[in-house]
């Protein structure tokens, strides 16, 4: 008669419990969890590439009123819709999206799991009247050859 | 006096029903994983029951199709008061990848309260734990 597992119960009799004591000893995530957005509002350009690729249609980008000093640009990325794919921070140009390895999202209100972040985009300069007539006359120049 | 021991017990010892209204089961899987010895919320005192009769947390998970919209909202209104609903992942808060779907009528707060959620597709089971543990302090202010 044998005990294939006689062996692997003896020594379970005196390890450890397997058990992971989780609140009471953090945990970190393993490297690459992709876990809560963290955006950065300095970074962004506003191009809404995120938005394209986000599947679940998570980020709203709302857009303030132009004045001389550039547009106010909200960005709201919805957690509780979000997939955690990790699309937005791959397509971003800027990198100005990262996915943490922050893995506890609990809210009693829903609304509360929400990343948001804005900046003022500025408005590009106007060019000179000086340069626009330049260019106008070498179009024609161009143009009568 | 039987009555103040219930009660007092039934706080130490909260019993989850796990309903699921269409979910893809990645939720699911990690639920069940924070039962197993790994993870083991028996440790609060937690045990999962079959019958929502006996339920003190519901954890729902899945955009609540329309399909099982209204035998989700039967076995909800089941649960004995006072309950702690608990929505895991995105699914029940949002529709999330399946919402504007003609079959999905996420979300689930339309139709009840939801005490706690959970975010994540699926949320790591570290993250889950940490919802229960809110819902039993949930579960404690609503018994008083
Ligand atoms: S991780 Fe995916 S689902 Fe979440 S905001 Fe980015 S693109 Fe959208
Ligand atoms: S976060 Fe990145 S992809 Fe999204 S609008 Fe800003 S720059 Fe574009
Ligand atoms: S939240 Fe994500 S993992 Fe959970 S049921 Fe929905 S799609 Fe599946």
């Amino acid at each position: 008669m044998k005990f294939p597992y006689a062996g692997n119960a003896l020594k379970d009799f005196f390890s450890k419990p397997s058990t992971e004591r989780y609140p009471k000893v953090k945990k970190e995530a393993p490297k690459g969890y992709r876990g809560k957005i963290s955006y950065d509002p300095e970074k962004c350009i506003a191009c809404g590439m995120c938005i394209r690729v986000c599947s679940p249609g998570a980020i709203t980008m709302t857009k303030g009123e132009k004045n001389d000093e550039g547009q106010l640009i909200e960005m709201k990325f919805n957690l509780n819709s979000c997939t955690f794919c990790q699309m937005c921070a791959d397509f971003c140009p800027r990198g100005a999206i990262k996915l943490t390895t922050q893995y506890s999202m609990i809210a009693t209100d829903k609304n509360e799991l929400v990343v948001s972040g804005s900046f003022i985009k500025k408005i590009p300069p106007k060019p000179t009247v000086k340069t626009v007539q330049q260019s106008k006359a070498k179009t024609e120049a161009s143009g009568s050859k | 006096m039987f009555d103040d021991i219930i009660t007092k017990s039934k706080v130490k010892s909260p019993w989850l029903y796990h309903l699921n209204t269409g979910s893809c089961n990645g939720c699911d899987i990690e639920l069940i994983s924070i039962l197993t010895p790994r993870y083991d919320v028996e440790r609060f005192g937690i045990k999962l029951t079959g019958t929502p009769r006996q339920a003190d947390i519901v954890v729902v998970t899945g955009p609540l199709t329309s399909q099982s919209k209204d035998r989700a909202l039967k076995v909800l209104s089941q649960v004995p008061d006072p309950k702690v609903v608990v929505s895991l992942g995105s699914c029940p808060m949002s529709g999330n990848v399946f919402k504007g779907s003609y079959s999905i009528e996420a979300p689930l707060d339309r139709f009840v309260d939801v005490d706690v959620s959970v975010a994540g597709c699926p949320p790591k089971p570290e993250a889950i734990i940490d919802g229960i543990i809110k819902a039993i302090e949930i579960l404690k202010d609503k018994r008083g």
